[in-house]
């Protein structure tokens, strides 16, 4: 049986419909991850599962236990980590571990958190005194105090700068060899690529997609983009008349959507094309080609094909 | 309840190791005691007097008149039992006895008469200002040669005699319950919802409500505490006396804290941030702390302010501590106080329940 169910979540406020009929599974030692801009409704959803907010309609089974049922049966075996790291004031890293702990019914010793998540040094610090990425580091130590068998993280690198970020991401790494089960929420699509089994593409509280990174893109951004700088004699026109080009998009730079990259390339990069040899300021010839990147589609194209906008706006 | 006792426990140590917050609440406490200390020090130019007339006559009353119209003579007449419980209270600075007979002694058709004039136990300046007066008052009355009336020699009575730090003390512990009972609990939690600390520990298996209480029981403990550290302060340093029982002091000291702690509550419950509860907790203890009689006696406001003081809580705990502090009374005298401290408590923790946010 799965970890985590959940059937036909709705949540309202007022007009608006902020978690829609959500409904997935997550099965046990996998991350899953609800990929999705600010406000589309990810964090809803993960607090009803936490047993935070009441569902309006539908249901959500952790271990088997309904979550709305028996919050607190469901609270002592899940681990939380909300977007805001909330520490009470004047307290240190190892009190935190502490005081979270003697919460819960069963609980591990402070001294083996503050090892296993390198805070050992910071433990007579005050909370507010941590770096972001030491903070984070403590808010996921604190979701594992009850030595919890899912998971959740809401948005657990955002606003970290990227050596953090990545320091993070080697733990929640660490999460799943330890046969965790995680929900996580995230906008960066890296992110979810790099850490989900599967993912959740919501947006206006809607499940749009739901699969592994590989396959949502296999599906719905399969092309290959080929980008290069914008040079005389290579306009749209031009470009769409290749063979393998599907679509052409230019501003400073020009971006060649194809299934063929292989067959786009070759025409490109052709010696007798009339771009090949283009007269530049000092008079000597050169390629019009220049700055070629191509590049596989990623989960952010995947987002904007299936909703036309952007994960970041 | 081990979760219980470690949020209580956590709060606490939090606010001793918040060294602003607790110097704005004990540190101002003690500078005020210096301050009112120095400023009041010695004993006010006003001689407060109380009169019991036994003779009713015409005469006897023009003679209290007289002694009434002294500049800087405040005298109230009472009946007997009353005037010495003001006198042993200290709120007069001594009792004249006008005898039966008084009036027919100074027309000469009775025996001579003697005003008796009832000090309190001490030397200070006002008993011999108050001899003085009304020997004055006395023999000009009777009229220069005529011997019918004399006034006795003065017998003093035990008193408890109040210096300024005696009532300081008292006072500045309902300030103490007034600030930190209102300011922790407001901010507090306001500011735990806001950071969503409250959330997090919702988070957790917990009750609701055991999350709530601990942190109004820590926010209780925290005035608790601030008023041990206070009174060894002000027994030990500032030489404060307490003339009643240290355990008539509790009652008034943990209800007057619940009142406030609820007020609190409710305050956190109505506004959104921290800085509005901070506001809002401002606006209701400032005014409040110089209208219940804890820097001045209440008689000395306007009528209709003490009115509406009256209605205040603070009030409420002012005077019960002093009573008991100040004038030793038995619980029967602090009765009413703590039975209106209770309701306050009632009301403010029922509307504040009521109207409280998690998020």
């Amino acid at each position: 049986m799965a970890d985590i169910e959940v059937m036909g979540l709705v949540k309202r406020y007022g007009d608006l419909t902020a978690v829609d009929n959500v409904s997935f599974s997550v099965e046990h030692g996998e991350i899953f991850g609800l990929l999705g801009p600010n406000g589309a409704g990810k964090t809803t959803t993960l607090e009803m599962m936490e047993g935070l907010r009441v569902p309006d309609a539908g249901a959500a089974r952790i271990l088997g236990t309904d979550v709305a049922g028996n919050p607190r049966a469901v609270k002592e075996r899940i681990g939380v980590q909300l977007q805001l790291t909330a520490v009470p004031d004047f307290t240190t890293v190892r009190e935190a571990i502490q005081l979270f702990g003697s919460l819960y019914e069963h609980s591990r010793p402070a001294g083996d958190l503050l090892r296993e998540f390198d805070l050992e040094e910071k433990a007579s610090t005050y909370t507010d005194k941590l770096s972001g990425g030491q903070m984070q580091r403590l808010s996921i130590a604190l979701a594992l105090v009850n030595d919890p068998e899912v998971v959740f993280l809401d948005e657990p690198t955002t606003g970290l700068d990227p050596q953090a970020r990545l320091n993070l991401w080697v733990v929640i790494e660490g999460l799943r060899e330890r046969g965790k089960t995680v929900v996580l929420t995230t906008h960066y699509m890296e992110e979810a690529e790099r850490l989900c089994r599967r993912v959740a593409i919501i947006d206006h509280g809607r499940i749009v997609a739901l699969d592994t990174p590989p396959r949502l893109i296999a599906e719905h951004a399969p092309g290959t983009t080929v980008e290069l700088d914008a040079v005389p004699g290579l306009d749209v026109a031009v470009l769409e008349a290749l063979p393998g080009v599907d679509h052409v998009t230019a501003d400073e730079r020009v971006s060649i959507a194809t299934r063929t990259p292989e067959v786009v390339l070759h025409a490109l990069l052709d010696p007798r094309a009339p771009w090949a040899d283009v007269a530049s300021a000092d008079g000597e010839g050169r390629h019009g080609v220049r700055d070629l990147i191509v590049r596989q589609g990623t989960l952010e194209d995947v987002f904007i094909s299936l909703t036309g906008g952007s994960l970041r706006s | 309840m081990r979760g219980f006792r470690a949020l209580v426990v956590n709060q606490v140590r939090g606010s001793f190791r918040d060294r602003i917050a607790l110097i704005f609440t004990l540190g101002l406490a003690v500078l005020f005691m210096v301050i009112f200390g120095l400023l009041f020090g010695e004993n006010s130019l006003n001689l407060s007097l109380d009169a019991v007339d036994n003779d009713h006559s015409a005469a006897s009353q023009q003679y209290l008149h007289v002694l009434a119209a002294v500049h800087g003579v405040t005298l109230n007449q009472k009946g007997h039992a009353a005037a010495f419980t003001d006198l042993k209270n200290d709120s007069v600075a001594a009792v004249i006895v006008v005898p039966s007979g008084f009036g027919a002694a100074l027309s000469h058709q009775g025996p001579s008469q003697q005003v008796q004039l009832y000090e309190a136990n001490t030397t200070s300046s006002t008993a011999t200002v108050s001899d003085d007066i009304v020997a004055q008052v006395t023999a000009g009355f009777a009229g220069g040669g005529a011997a019918s009336i004399s006034l006795g020699s003065p017998r003093t009575e035990q008193v408890n005699l109040v210096t300024q730090m005696d009532y300081m003390l008292p006072s500045m512990i309902a300030y103490i319950i007034l600030f930190s009972g209102v300011n922790y609990v407001a901010i507090g939690l306001a500011e735990m919802r806001v950071r969503q600390v409250l959330r997090r520990y919702r988070a957790t298996p917990l009750r609701s409500s055991t999350i709530l209480v601990s942190q109004i029981v820590g926010g209780g403990l925290i005035v608790l505490l601030q008023i041990a550290v206070l009174v060894v302060l002000g027994l030990g340093v500032f030489g404060a006396r307490n003339y009643g029982s240290w355990l008539l002091v509790i009652p008034p000291v943990i209800l007057g804290t619940t009142a406030f702690v609820g007020i609190g509550f409710l305050i956190s419950s109505v506004v959104k941030t921290s800085a509005a509860a901070r506001g809002l907790a401002a606006m209701i203890t400032f005014p409040l702390m110089f209208l219940s009689g804890i820097f001045f006696p209440m008689d000395a406001l306007p009528k209709v302010v003490q009115t509406i003081a009256r209605v205040l809580p603070l009030a409420w705990v002012s005077d019960a501590l002093h009573q008991v502090m100040n004038s030793g009374a038995g619980f029967s005298a602090i009765t009413t106080d703590c039975l209106i401290l209770v309701a306050w408590t009632v009301v403010t923790f029922t509307l504040a329940a009521w109207r409280f946010r998690w998020e």
